[in-house]
């Protein structure tokens, strides 16, 4: 019987699995904290757990239909009228028991294609596509029992429904529409366009192979063009959608012919407001249809209370075609509708709320000081939202919705930080939030706490009863490390403290900027946060880490495929320094040549493919009359450089270090063979799969690699407060989040390092050859940036915290460290209470993130054997919550394997 | 109309809750997208119910919409909803 690899790490005193600082009780441990969300929200989630990921044409074909009917007219014009279109025909869809409404598509769980965007990911598929168009099959329960497994996702094709990127379900008689669609865009789309002009960079070679190889993991240009960001809904509530119309118009005027002094774009003003214009007209269709809807439902509903029900909705979304919102329910209507709208206007991943308890709170104070509604009318509203959030999909490819996001869409909303006048955030409203996140425990919104020392100590030990139902939020942010970030990279745009404090995490937990507005109501003023970024979904992203170093090793050339990706360095490496001068020298041509080509693509999006309606929401769009494309918002310096493998990166430099360069126990040449032959392991390939826990020996390996494989596992690692080790991580991260800084966006900023893995450290890792730390091929990385690789943390939680704090973590967006909790580790108030400590432990070390899953590993051994049992089990990924039965197979083993404490 | 073969997806009572079933707002109830109607049925506006609608006859589920100021006229589909299109023209 072959080896498996989880015996050979046991062997070496660590474990996948390992249990530190204790045992775990033989039962399995269910989560302590158990709440429930209230009666109407349980139906509409009941609702959602039984809905597949679903996708049609609509939007996609009046967009389209527009948009080529007005060649030559001005882009942004052009654009906005197809926006208009395609806004002012979706069909309404409204579900009994709601009371806040809308939807991306004609679904409860519902989403389109942006073929003007990228087509070729299902015109590829072309003829697969168009024969199951051609099937007329009948209904089948088998194939339906499959999907449980899946969760929402549409893994496989069955009856009248085609499964697209192994995500979307979309009926087969649309199919036929969807490819006419693709087709009229091929050539035309940013993808495409912008393939055919980063063909023209030097290095254009290089890049492909970067991509092919997988050393970094997609383009962002045209995949999610925005997102990882912080909307802005402070104009529609402050002025209503008539109000914008009328400030445009009266600017149009002002600027009609005027380049006061910008002869470049100076002009364009005029055409801005004009598309902001023709945006709004669409929204205002598109709520007035719903507001429609709502009336027709309320006309043929027999029973009272829902008839009341729907002429309430229909009577709110009357008055907010036009009018700014007078009640807590209406602005929360407000910005559900305008949530979705700018999630329609491009295909985005990661367009956070933000700060909802500081935006939502002067009509919640005024509404119940009034006696217009409770606490627990409110509770059951935030309650609500959290399943009109969860339902938002993102229609891109398998790679991106799969491989980075695990489909999530990273909703996420921020709570605690400062007000501007740096008092604690956490407001009565705040409280709520976090409890509707506990009762009604849903991926989305994601909760990132903005932890600073004046926040209440009954708000902190609140946050720890709700990590304790295992939702794996609110993952902690540290407000001053944010802070410092914000003014040291946005100082030259004018980031001031004021503005500093007002910042929100954009997308899973990417540090962005924002500012404050004032918010007038029944002639109360108050300042409400809101974002004033562009996105951070953008600029070079993911780079592996290992893969690099796989590439430096082997003198350019990728050791699982066997091609050149960059030209040979033939350096001997026979020093530590020459081979992390080699590994620098490659990761700055990967960095450069991405720039270089995703700077072109993002160009190709914002000459044709602009943000119009987020645009005009984010200050100062709507003062300067430029919209993003023209660096309209106030904060430009967005763009930025992923990495991925972290840990596994710093575990392997430090086993080459010890075994080859310091002790000379093995020579390079020796090493590299061990990888390349997998020390004498099959290759994940070859056993068809990717997880930890499989990994065996080849069966006629005999001990070839045994002593070197068991040095390797044995040398320093991460996270045991071990300076060997812990001064590597340090060293690099000196280096790489100064580096990011010396490469140019295309809005002539400098980028910033970005430290999150999100699903790519399993993507990327079944990439990448075994590494020296002891790794195995096609396995995954350490996941996130400062978490230790599952089992070799062997000195508690805090020594983890040491080991990731040697270095100033306000030199990079952030940082992200996971650890995974046994709930007995935190029962009762005195667990709360240790939990809470250690967290501020973190913090005071600087330490910028931590997230928290509570969870027995037990429970999740179960649900993999049988999820049919677990479809509502969460679990913290990597900066992200998501239902367990939606993750792919080896991001499970992964979180399985990882360290779980027993007690902190 | 009367000889066409509807399923619940042609109903304006049926609210998609995904592409392999709805809720009934008449008989307040989750119901498969293609199983046939009862007597409550209601035509929903679609494509192919549109006067303007002028079916492919080479390719499947394609056709144009003779009403879109497009030249040529612009591709449309029959299964398209149409509730909200304000040149639809009931057949």
């Amino acid at each position: 019987m072959a080896k498996k690899f989880s015996e050979i790490m046991a062997e070496t005193g660590q474990s996948l699995e390992y249990q530190a600082g204790g045992k775990a009780p033989e039962k399995i441990v269910d989560r302590e904290v158990q709440w429930k969300p209230h009666p109407r929200v349980q139906k509409l989630k009941d609702i959602y757990m039984n809905t597949l990921s679903s996708a049609n044409n609509e939007f996609s074909y009046w967009y389209t239909r527009e948009y080529f009917m007005h060649d030559n007219e001005v882009p942004v014009v052009r654009r906005a009228m197809a926006l208009k279109t395609a806004f002012s025909h979706l069909t309404p869809v409204i579900f009994p028991g709601e009371l806040l409404t809308m939807r991306k598509a004609a679904f409860f769980r519902g989403s389109f294609p942006m073929p003007w965007l990228s087509e070729g990911f299902y015109m590829a598929k072309e003829d697969e596509f168009y024969q199951e168009a051609l099937k007329r099959g009948s209904a089948s329960v088998d194939e339906h029992s499959k999907f449980g497994q899946g969760g929402g996702n549409v893994t496989k094709s069955f009856d009248k429904v085609v499964s697209i990127a192994g995500k979307f379900g979309m009926r087969q008689e649309e199919i036929p529409v969807l490819l006419e669609l693709a087709k009229m865009w091929y050539g035309k789309s940013v993808d495409d366009l912008g393939n055919k002009y980063e063909q023209m960079v030097p290095d254009y070679e290089v890049k492909e192979a970067i991509m092919r190889n997988i050393v970094c993991m997609f383009d962002s240009g045209f995949t999610l063009p925005q997102g990882r960001e912080v909307i802005n809904y402070y104009y529609p509530l402050e002025y209503g959608f008539d109000g914008i119309i009328e400030m445009a118009k009266e600017l149009k005027d002002k600027v009609a012919g005027r380049a006061d002094g910008d002869g470049i774009i100076g002009m364009n003003r005029l055409y801005n407001y004009e598309a902001v214009i023709l945006a709004v007209e669409g929204m205002q269709a598109w709520v007035n249809n719903y507001a429609k809807e709502a009336r027709r439902l309320e006309a043929m509903e027999s029973d009272a209370q829902q008839k009341k029900e729907y002429g309430d909705m229909a009577e709110r979304l009357e008055w907010l075609v036009h009018n700014k919102p007078r009640t807590f329910i209406e602005a929360f209507q407000m910005i559900e509708t305008l949530h979705l709208a700018v999630l329609n206007e491009d295909a985005i991943s990661g367009m956070s709320p933000g700060r909802i308890g500081q935006i939502l709170y002067p009509w919640y104070e005024q509404d119940i000081e009034a006696g217009r509604i409770t606490d627990d009318e409110v509770l059951e509203l935030l309650e609500l939202d959290r399943v009109v959030k969860t339902s938002i999909d993102c229609f891109a490819s398998m790679g991106v919705v799969g491989g980075v996001l695990s489909g999530n869409t990273f909703n996420t909303v921020s709570i605690g930080g400062l007000t501007k006048d740096g008092k604690s955030a956490a407001n009565p409203l705040e409280y709520l939030v976090l409890k509707a996140a506990g009762t009604n425990a849903m991926p989305q919104s994601t909760l990132a706490l903005l932890y600073d020392e004046k926040l209440p100590d009954d708000f902190l030990m609140l946050a720890a009863d709700v990590i304790k139902t295992g939702s794996g939020y609110p993952a902690f942010m540290n407000n001053r490390v944010a802070q410092d970030f914000l003014m040291s990279h946005y100082g030259h745009e004018g980031m001031n403290l004021e503005d500093a404090r007002a910042w929100a995490i954009g997308g899973c937990l990417e540090t962005s900027g924002c500012c404050w507005k004032p918010l007038h109501l029944n002639g109360k003023e108050y300042f409400i946060p809101g974002g004033a970024g562009q996105p951070t979904s953008v600029g070079v992203h993911f780079i592996a880490q290992p893969k690099v170093l796989e590439l430096t090793l082997f003198n350019g050339v990728d050791a699982r495929t066997g091609e050149k990706v960059f030209e040979p360095h033939n350096s001997k490496l026979e020093s530590f320094e020459e081979l992390f001068e080699q590994y620098k020298k490659y990761w700055q041509k990967t960095v450069d040549v991405l720039d270089l080509c995703n700077n072109i693509q993002h160009d190709i999006w914002r000459k044709n493919n602009m943000a119009v309606i987020n645009s005009f929401m984010k200050p100062d769009c709507l003062d300067t009359g430029h919209l993003i494309n023209e660096k309209g918002y106030r904060y430009n310096a967005t763009f930025n450089v992923e990495n991925s493998g972290n840990i596994t990166w710093v575990n392997s430099m430090a086993a080459l270090k010890k075994l080859v360069y310091d002790d000379k126990e093995v020579s390079l040449e020796e090493m590299k063979k061990a990888m390349k032959d997998n020390f004498g392991f099959k290759s994940a390939r070859d056993i068809g799969s990717f997880s930890l826990m499989d990994q065996e020996k080849k069966d006629d390996s005999g001990n070839k690699y045994d002593e070197l494989h068991f040095k390797c596992l044995q040398a320093p690692k991460y996270g045991n407060d071990d300076p060997y080790v812990d001064s590597i991580l340090e060293d690099w991260e000196n280096f790489f989040c100064r580096d990011c800084w010396t490469y140019e966006s295309l809005y002539g900023e400098p980028l910033y390092a970005c430290q999150i893995s999100v699903s790519t450290h399993g993507a990327m890792g079944a990439a990448t050859i075994a590494s020296a730390d002891g790794r195995l091929d096609g396995t995954t990385f350490a996941d996130a940036s400062m978490s230790a690789y599952p089992g070799t943390d062997k000195n508690g939680p805090y020594a983890v915290m040491k080991s990731a704090t040697v270095w100033d973590h306000s030199l990079s967006q952030n940082s992200q460290l996971n650890l995974k909790l046994h709930p007995s580790s935190i029962k009762g108030e005195e667990g709360s209470r240790k939990l809470v400590d250690m967290t501020r432990a973190y913090m005071r070390m600087g330490g910028f993130h931590v997230q928290y899953n509570v969870v027995d590993s037990k429970v999740l051994k179960d649900a993999q054997r049988n999820p049919q049992n677990y479809r509502d089990l969460m679990v913290r990924v990597a900066g992200f919550t998501q239902y367990w039965v939606e993750i792919g197979k080896q991001v499970q083993d992964e979180l399985i394997a990882r360290t779980e404490y027993e007690g902190i | 109309m009367s000889d066409e073969k509807y399923v619940h997806k042609d109903c304006r009572n049926y609210a998609p809750i995904d592409v392999r079933k709805g809720f009934c707002h008449v008989h307040k109830k989750e119901v498969p997208a293609d199983t046939e109607v009862c007597a409550k049925f209601e035509r929903i506006a679609k494509c192919r119910y549109c006067k303007n609608f002028c079916a492919d006859k080479e390719k499947i589920e394609l056709g144009v919409c003779e009403a879109s100021m497009s030249k040529p006229k612009f591709v449309a589909y029959p299964d398209m909803v149409a509730v909200t299109c304000e040149m639809y023209k009931e057949t």
